[in-house]
C-alpha cells in the first residue's frame, strides 16, 4: 500500500539486489550466478531530477527494470510513490512513464500518431482528450507535421522523441529515462535536456541514466554513480567534483603514445590516475594529479620520445570525478560481480 | 518545444470500460502494427495468390487421384486457408512484440492483459474469414461448390468458429515464440499439421488411428466437417455438436495461450527470461 504524507519519497530503493542465473559451455553447462545489482539504496524526492551514472553493465538498466516492475528484485525492496514495485504493480504502472533510448521499441509499420494512440488506450487516456494530449506531446517533442508518417521512416532522433512522447502520454508522476539522449544529434540532445528540465519544473520526478557527463551535470539535482552493481558515490554534481577538487587535470595530446609510456605516467608517485581517449590521429591523455600544473614538465619527460601536441592544465569536471570513481572502485567490484559464484 | 497543457483525465485500468477500449480499439490497431503481411506486396501473394493455387492444386490432385468431386477439396481448402491467416497472423501479433522490442513498453503499462490478448484475436478472425470467403468464391465459380441456401448461416457459423480456433492455436504459437527464438517456424508446422491431420483433403475416418487422435485435438477438424455437412444441406441440429466441439477446442487453445502469456510475463519478472529491453 502507498504510504501517505509529504515526506513520501517518489522513488525508494532499499538494498536492492538482482542476480541472474546463466551458464557457460555447450556440452558441459556450468551454471553461474551473475550479480547485476548488489545492494543499491537511494531515495528520490518528489520533483527531483536524479541521475544514475555508470559504465555499460554497471546495473543501471537492471535497477530501472526493477523500479518499473519489469523485474523482481532478488532481495531488497523498492517503492514508487509509496507503492511496492513487487506487489502493487498496477498502481506503480499507472504512475510511471518509461522512456528508453535506442531505435527499437516502437511499432515501425504504423505512423507515429498511431503509436501514441495505441499507448493512450493502454494507459487509459480518456478518448475525448486523446487528440488534444497527443497534439500537445507532438508539439512538445517537435514531431508536429511528421506524425502521420510511418515510424520506419523516422530518423533515430525522431524515434527518440516519439519514445519521450509515449512515456508522457498519461502524465505520469515519475518518469524513468534510460539513456534517452543516446543517438541524438547535439541540437536534439539540447532540446531533450530542455524538455526534461521543463518536466521537472512542472513538478515531475525524473530518474535519468546517461553516459553523458555534461548532461548529468547540467540537469541532475543529485547523481548516483553506480559501478559493478553498487553505488560508489551519491551526491550533487558539485559534491562529486569536490571529491577530486584538489586535483588538476593535465590534458596531453599525443601521437602514437605507447603503453609503456602511459604506464610510466601511472607509476609516478604524484599521478593519481591516467585515462586515455582515442581520437582519429591522436590520443588524449587525461592525467590527474594533486600537484597542480607544476607536474606538467615531468609528465612530458616521462613520455620520452612520444610526439606531443597540445598540453592543457584545467580544473576537474564531473567526467573526471566519474572516471576517478570508476577507476578506483571498478576493477575489484567488476570482477566480483561478473562471476559472483560458480555453482 | 512547448510546455504541456493540462494533464489528461484517465480511465481507471481495472474498469470494464478501460478493458473494452483496450480490447476493441487496441485490438484493431494491433493488425497494422504487428502483422507483417499487412501490406499489398505481401498480402496479395500470400493470402490471395497462395490460397488460389492451393485450392486449384488440391482440387486437381484430389479429383485426379480419387473419385471425389473437386468441390469436396475446394471446401476443405477454402476453410483451411483461413488457418493460414489466423495462425500466422496471430502468431505475429504476439511474437512480434518481442522482435519489435515493444514488449517492455507494453508490459510496463497498467492495461488489462486479458483485454490486450483477446483484442488481438479480432482482426485476425476477420482476416481469416475474408480469405476463406474469397476461396469459397473461387470454389463456387470454378470448382462446382454449391451451398444449400438454407444452410448458409450454419456454414458461416461453423466457418467463424473454425477461424477462431485456428487463431487460438496461432495465439499459443505466438506465446511460445515470445520465449523461443524462431518460434514463427512453428506456425508453418501448425498449418501443415492442419492440412494433414484435420480432414482437409482426406476424411478423418480414412486416416490411421493415431492420426485421427491428433486430428481430434487440433483445431479445424470438427469445423471443416461441420462446413461440409452444412454445404450438403445439414442444419444446426445436425452439425451443432461439431460446431460446439470446435468452439471448445478453440477456447481451450485460447485459454492455454493466455495462461502461457501470463506465465511468461511472470517468469520474465522473476528470471529475466523475456527480452524486455
Amino acid at each position: 500500500m502507498a504510504a501517505s504524507g509529504a515526506a513520501t519519497p517518489a522513488i525508494e530503493a532499499i538494498d536492492l539486489v538482482r542476480t541472474y542465473q546463466t551458464h557457460t559451455g555447450v556440452l558441459r553447462r556450468r551454471p553461474m550466478t551473475v550479480e547485476a545489482v548488489r545492494g543499491i539504496s537511494f531515495e528520490v524526492k518528489p520533483g527531483e531530477l536524479f541521475g544514475l551514472l555508470g559504465p555499460n553493465g554497471a546495473g543501471k538498466t537492471t535497477t530501472i527494470k526493477m523500479l518499473i516492475t519489469l523485474l523482481l528484485p532478488t532481495s531488497g525492496a523498492a517503492r514508487v510513490m509509496g507503492f511496492d514495485v513487487v506487489h502493487d504493480t498496477t498502481a506503480v504502472r499507472q504512475r510511471i512513464g518509461y522512456v528508453f533510448g535506442g531505435d527499437r521499441g516502437l511499432y515501425d509499420r504504423v505512423s507515429g500518431i498511431d503509436n501514441l494512440r495505441y499507448f493512450a488506450e493502454l494507459y487509459g487516456v480518456e478518448p475525448s482528450e486523446q487528440r488534444r494530449r497527443i497534439a500537445a506531446l507532438l508539439e512538445l517533442v517537435g514531431l508536429t507535421g511528421r506524425e502521420n508518417e510511418k515510424v520506419e521512416g523516422y530518423s533515430r532522433g525522431m524515434r527518440q522523441r516519439l519514445h519521450i512522447a509515449r512515456g508522457l502520454l498519461h502524465d505520469p508522476e515519475v518518469i524513468f529515462m534510460d539513456e534517452p539522449s543516446i543517438g541524438l544529434d547535439p541540437v536534439g540532445a539540447r532540446e531533450l535536456r530542455q524538455t526534461v528540465r521543463s518536466l521537472v519544473d512542472a513538478g515531475k520526478t525524473v530518474l535519468l541514466t546517461t553516459h553523458y557527463m555534461f548532461e548529468a551535470d547540467a540537469l541532475c539535482d543529485r547523481i548516483a554513480v553506480i559501478n559493478a552493481g553498487r553505488i560508489v558515490a551519491l551526491g550533487s554534481g558539485a559534491d562529486l567534483k569536490d571529491a577530486i577538487a584538489e586535483r588538476t587535470i593535465v590534458e596531453i595530446e599525443t601521437f602514437g603514445v605507447t603503453d609503456e609510456a602511459v604506464e610510466r605516467l601511472r607509476r609516478d608517485d604524484d599521478v593519481s590516475a591516467v585515462n586515455m581517449e582515442e581520437r582519429d590521429q591522436s590520443q588524449i591523455l587525461l592525467v590527474q594529479s594533486e600537484r597542480g600544473a607544476h607536474i606538467t614538465q615531468r609528465l612530458l619527460s616521462l613520455l620520452g620520445d612520444t610526439r606531443v601536441g597540445k598540453v592543457v592544465a584545467r580544473e576537474p569536471t564531473l567526467e573526471d570525478a566519474y572516471v576517478h570513481l570508476i577507476a578506483t572502485t571498478g576493477h575489484d567490484e567488476a570482477r566480483a560481480a561478473r562471476a559472483a559464484s560458480v555453482q | 518545444m512547448t510546455a504541456l497543457t493540462a494533464p489528461p483525465t484517465r480511465i481507471a485500468p481495472n474498469t470494464l470500460r478501460a478493458a473494452w477500449r483496450v480490447f476493441w480499439y487496441g485490438g484493431r490497431m494491433s493488425y497494422g502494427m504487428l502483422f507483417n503481411w499487412a501490406r499489398p506486396s505481401i498480402y496479395i501473394p500470400t493470402l490471395i495468390g497462395g490460397p488460389t493455387f492451393q485450392l486449384f492444386f488440391f482440387a486437381a490432385l484430389g479429383s485426379y487421384a480419387t473419385d471425389r468431386s473437386p468441390a469436396y477439396f475446394a471446401i476443405g481448402n477454402a476453410v483451411q486457408v483461413s488457418a493460414l491467416a489466423g495462425v500466422f497472423g496471430m502468431t505475429m501479433a504476439i511474437a512480434n512484440e518481442r522482435w519489435f522490442g515493444t514488449l517492455p513498453a507494453l508490459l510496463a503499462t497498467p492495461a488489462n492483459r486479458v483485454a490486450v490478448f483477446a483484442g488481438r484475436f479480432m482482426p485476425f478472425i476477420v482476416n481469416g474469414l475474408l480469405v476463406s470467403l474469397y476461396a469459397f468464391g473461387l470454389g463456387v465459380v470454378f470448382l462446382g461448390v454449391r451451398l444449400a441456401p438454407g444452410s448458409i448461416a450454419v456454414a458461416a457459423l461453423a466457418l467463424l468458429v473454425t477461424v477462431f480456433s485456428c487463431t487460438a492455436i496461432g495465439a499459443l504459437q505466438g506465446a511460445i515464440s515470445l520465449r523461443l527464438r524462431d518460434g514463427l517456424f512453428g506456425a508453418n508446422l501448425v498449418t501443415m499439421a492442419i492440412l494433414l491431420f484435420c480432414g482437409v483433403n482426406i476424411p478423418l475416418h480414412e486416416l490411421p488411428g493415431w492420426m485421427q487422435v491428433v486430428g481430434n485435438i487440433l483445431p479445424f477438424t470438427h469445423g471443416v466437417e461441420a462446413v461440409r455437412q452444412a454445404a450438403d444441406g445439414a442444419g444446426f441440429r445436425q452439425v451443432g455438436w461439431l460446431i460446439g466441439v470446435e468452439a471448445l477446442v478453440g477456447i481451450a487453445y485460447a485459454v492455454l495461450a493466455f495462461a502461457l502469456f501470463v506465465l511468461l510475463e511472470r517468469s520474465a519478472r522473476r528470471h529475466a527470461t523475456l527480452d524486455v529491453r
